[in-house]
């Protein structure tokens, strides 16, 4: 059996009481943070709390070499977990057929995730959220500032009157990416490489979700590249037009001057 | 005043009349006699003393080259000579002749317009006679032809004036048949043979001195009976005086070689691909001293004061002290902090230099050998290198941890002023990589690190590079990204060998107009739509990009490149770098969001892809192969051709050529190192040799399982091949 556990999306505390028990129910339990972390604990909190010990398995070993995982999976209660839900923005669906592939039964235990976090933490309606997208570090993908796809995407949920929400990068456990380069991106600047494709346009920051002090922050993308919003993760939501009820929230739960 | 400064003063009057500059390159087979040849015009010419000249050899100003006695780097030299009451100005650039530094040939031959060629009267026309001609007429250059050492026809050989004639005639065919074969299919060369009538055919001795000529012979009334009697009863010195080498040698420069103003409007054309209707084209042409500046970079140098010095052709406009100029290639200008003309291997600083002349730059720093550096940014000239495929690699160390840094800074100086080199820098082990044209090129740049920058260093016993390439055409084939959500498919063929050829000489590049590109691949055989999707070229392979309208494939394609270069350097069987293959990427499938088909993603996707199709493609190992000439006498002839058998080699001719017989033949560049000692001993040092690389060839297959678990074994890499290679 493997089972597949969102931890959530801050501390060894986020994750649920059925996450908490799968864990501490299996023989053997597997973690990735290459996609994202839990920013709040550290491996060592988070074995003591939940009562098991941790195999820690890099890209490659996700990737390339998932046998150890699936091998254990076929005769033992295994656990696969990652930060946030295993398969929203991180998609380990490759793992979930490799595993079915192998008669392997598997089961998942879902985890709060930064797609709903970005809704309820600014009063932004889940039902007019478009396609999201993430903006990679400058270089990362094999151009330079803002890759055409991401303007797109932004262009075309703006077209049709929605939100998007825009994943920043995280740099983990990347052969082609240099240690000394910043490991998170940071939401000032997203929003400095975003206000050039989109002058004079509103974007709401979401930081730390998920933690006991969340900030939301809205304002224009220029003037949010000249702020900084304190330890990451971040994220950040580029609004389509406001329902007046979405426009109250951002002025109440984000500073946000609209007038 | 001194002598010097007077000829400086006269040169800075003539750069600015360029109808009486002459822009040349002396070029010839190792040994022939250009060096002492070139001492002879500068003695001429008042620059060095006219009783060391033959002794001094001014241009090899190298140590390791006047140890060794041949001509490395190609020098440069300004002087002036008084021709028809008229002085003249002539910048002459000396040329090396051994086969390793052919790179520095065809770059001098970019800042010329004529080629005096040198050919010993004894010997004939040789290989790299051959290969010189074929550079200077492929830049559109000039050739007239001296044929040297006659003094040994004379008084060592005792021939009689029917024979000698006979052996001259003998070679001055020779050098037409090459020149017309090279020639027939150049629309804008009409009749470049050479004639004793015409005065295009000089003979002499460079040693003593001597040089006669149609035109010297109407002259100075001597004919060549009188000559022969000189030289034979050794009146060299009386000879020398009434018939100088140097003034019949500049009076054919000035007469029969293009000045810029004449030889630019057909050059110009030849050597750059830019707007012919352009302002630039024009200045280009007309030798316009007043238009923008263009400098066309053939060599860089390092001058232990000045630091880093460039070379080259001024083809319009002025170069001044304080401009900014453009580098081709590099972003941002340079800013010039002197000019300067050469006077032998030194520098001169002027105030100007105009259009039409060579120049010495100080301040270029981001120009490299090639470079085109201009007032105005432009279209550059074509590259001069053709792709040069480096045959042997060394690896060197710094014997002393503190030279560490210097090491690598003077290996990517090294890269920087010999394009043909290739160097391989490793910051983790210390131990470098440099590749070249041979063992002696490697030599050489192992010798000037050690000699000029005072680094000691180690260097390894010298490898063969091997090459990589596929057999037949292979099956489409799927790569997938370690996510499994990105997915290229891909299959490869062989190129045509006429299109390898075509891109290894330049003439398709990416960095061409597209339309010049597809036309010149069309004319080497590629089919029509093939030439219009190409999309990327590496080394000799090219990628074609097959597929319709797939969402963010534009936004990946530099991720699908650096995949794809990636794996063809480092070719599936042994890691050498493969060539001459057709990649078709027929269709991909990528995941929605950027950050899902990023590198770590797309890289190991393409390369997969690539390397499962070269295998299916059944791809071999190449090994690079020489064409060998040996000169022996007939005694020691079975000696001499078993050297060649003996190596893998074959020997595909033996004939007679005056006293001795020559073996022609190829051999693997494996096999050949070591030869010069090898058959110094097996002819009791009797032969006479020369090798010119003569590109790759499929390793014999009963010898590829082993090459490469060698190869694999040396560069460290696991034994087990990719299970799918199961055709050895
Ligand atoms: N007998 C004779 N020897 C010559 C003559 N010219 C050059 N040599 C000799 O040939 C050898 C090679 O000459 P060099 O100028 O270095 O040839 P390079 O390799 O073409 O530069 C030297 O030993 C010269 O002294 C000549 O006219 N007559
Ligand atoms: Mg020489």
């Amino acid at each position: 059996m493997l089972t597949f556990v969102g931890l959530g999306l801050y501390d060894e505390r986020s994750v649920t009481v059925a996450g908490r028990d799968a864990i501490r129910d299996a023989d053997r339990v597997f973690a990735e943070f290459y996609t994202s972390r839990l920013i709040g604990t550290d491996i060592e909190t988070l074995e003591d709390t939940l009562e098991t010990s941790i195999e820690l398995r890099d890209r490659a070993g996700i990737e390339r070499d998932p046998e150890p995982i699936l091998e254990a999976a076929e005769s033992e209660d295994v656990v696969f977990c990652t930060a946030g839900d295993t398969m929203v923005s991180t998609t380990h669906t490759d793992l979930r057929l490799r595993a079915a592939d192998r008669g392997i039964e598997t089961r998942i235990v879902h985890g709060t995730t930064a797609q709903t976090a970005a809704g309820s933490l600014t009063g932004l309606q889940n039902y007019r959220f478009g396609k999201a997208t993430t903006l990679p570090f400058e270089d990362a993908h094999g151009g330079d500032g803002v890759p055409d796809s991401v303007v797109a995407t932004i262009e075309g949920n703006r077209g049709r009157d929605l939100h998007t929400l825009v994943y920043l990068d995280i740099k983990v456990d990347d052969p082609h990416w240099d240690e000394s380069d910043d490991t998170y991106m940071t939401a000032s600047q997203a929003a400095a490489m975003l206000s050039e494709p989109f002058p004079d346009t509103l974007g709401v920051v979401v930081a730390r979700a998920g933690s006991p002090d969340p900030l939301v922050v809205a304002d224009t993308l220029d003037e949010l590249a000249t702020q900084t919003f304190g330890d990451p993760l971040h994220l950040l939501v580029i609004p389509g037009s406001l329902h007046p009820l979405e426009a109250d929230a951002l002025e109440s739960v984000a500073g946000a001057d609209l007038e | 005043m001194g002598r010097r400064k007077k000829i400086v003063q006269e040169c800075e009057t003539l750069m600015d009349d360029p109808e009486h500059i002459r822009n040349i390159a002396i070029a010839a087979h190792v040994d022939h006699g250009k060096t002492t040849l070139t001492d002879n015009l500068l003695a001429g010419a008042g620059m060095i003393s006219d009783d060391t000249a033959g002794e001094q050899l001014a241009m090899d100003t190298e140590e390791d080259e006047q140890e060794r006695g041949i001509t490395i780097d190609a020098a440069n030299v300004s002087m002036t000579h008084e021709y028809e009451d008229q002085n003249h100005l002539i910048n002459l650039i000396d040329t090396p002749g051994h086969v390793d530094f052919g790179g520095d040939v065809t770059r001098a031959m970019r800042a010329v317009d004529g080629a005096l060629v040198v050919v010993d009267a004894v010997e004939g026309a040789m290989p790299q006679t051959e290969t010189v001609l074929r550079q200077a007429l492929r830049e559109g250059v000039k050739p007239t032809l001296f044929i040297n050492k006659v003094d040994r026809l004379i008084s060592e050989l005792q021939e009689g004036p029917e024979e000698m004639q006979k052996r001259l005639l003998a070679v001055i065919q020779d050098v037409n048949d090459l020149i017309r074969g090279m020639t027939e299919e150049m629309d804008d060369i009409e009749d470049w043979t050479v004639s004793v009538e015409e005065g295009t055919v000089g003979f002499g001795s460079a040693l003593y001195k001597w040089g006669v000529s149609m035109p010297s012979m109407q002259r100075t009334g001597m004919d060549f009976g009188e000559i022969m009697e000189l030289e034979r009863n050794d009146n060299r010195q009386e000879l020398h005086e009434r018939t100088p080498l140097s003034d019949v040698v500049l009076d054919m420069v000035c007469e029969h070689f293009p000045n810029p103003v004449d030889a630019q409007p057909m050059r110009v054309p030849r050597i750059w691909r830019g707007d012919a209707e352009s302002q630039l084209a024009d200045d280009m042409r007309l030798v316009n001293e007043d238009g923008e500046v263009v400098l066309m970079v053939t060599d860089i140098g390092v001058d232990p004061h000045a630091g880093e010095i460039a070379a080259g052709r001024v083809f319009s406009g002025t170069l001044e002290k304080g401009q900014e100029l453009y580098v081709s290639g590099t972003a941002g200008k340079n800013r010039i902090q002197s000019v300067g003309i050469y006077m032998g291997g030194e520098r001169e600083e002027v105030d100007r230099v105009p259009a039409g002349n060579i120049a010495a730059v100080t301040g270029l720093k981001d120009a490299i050998a090639g470079s085109t550096v201009s007032s105005e940014e432009m279209t550059p000239f074509e590259s001069i290198e053709h792709i040069s495929e480096p045959v042997i690699t060394k690896s060197v160390e710094a014997q002393n941890m503190d030279d560490l840094p210097k090491l690598i800074e003077t290996l990517q100086q090294v890269a920087k002023e010999d394009p043909t080199i290739q160097v391989e820098i490793n910051e983790d082990t210390g131990e470098h990589l440099i590749s070249g044209q041979g063992e002696l090129h490697l030599e050489v740049i192992g010798q000037r690190i050690e000699r000029n920058q005072g680094i000691p260093i180690n260097t390894g016993e010298p490898i063969v590079v091997y090459r990589e390439a596929p057999q037949e055409d292979s099956r489409e084939v799927e790569g997938r990204s370690p996510n499994n959500h990105n997915r290229f498919y891909i299959s490869i063929e062989p190129l045509g060998e006429d299109i390898v050829e075509t891109i290894k000489m330049g003439e398709a590049s990416m960095d061409m107009p597209e339309l010049e590109r597809r036309e010149a691949l069309q004319e080497a055989g590629m089919d029509k739509d093939d030439s219009q999707n190409i999309e990327h070229i590496h080394g000799t392979n090219i990628l074609l990009d097959e597929t319709k309208g797939i969402q963010h494939l534009n936004e990946t394609m530099e991720l699908v490149i650096e995949g794809l270069e990636e794996a063809l350097d480092d070719g599936p069987l042994a890691s050498e770098p493969v060539q001459g293959s057709l990649i078709r990427l027929h269709d991909a499938r990528l995941h929605e969001d950027a950050i899902h088909r990023g590198p770590a993603q797309v890289i190991p996707a393409v390369r997969e892809a690539v390397h499962n199709s070269l295998i299916d493609a059944s791809i071999k190992l190449l090994e690079p192969i020489q064409q060998v000439r040996i000169d022996v006498p007939n005694d020691h002839m079975g000696a001499a051709s078993g050297e060649i058998q003996g190596r893998r080699g074959r020997v595909d001719d033996m004939y007679q050529e005056g006293d001795l017989m020559v073996v022609e033949g190829v051999a693997p560049v494996d096999e050949m190192i070591g030869f010069s000692s090898d058959i110094r001993s097996a002819t009791e040092g009797r032969a006479s040799w020369n090798t010119e690389n003569a590109g790759f060839q499929v390793l014999a297959d009963n010898l590829q399982p082993d090459k490469i678990s060698e190869i694999r074994e040396r560069k460290g890499m696991k034994q087990e091949l990719n299970p799918a290679i199961d055709y050895f």
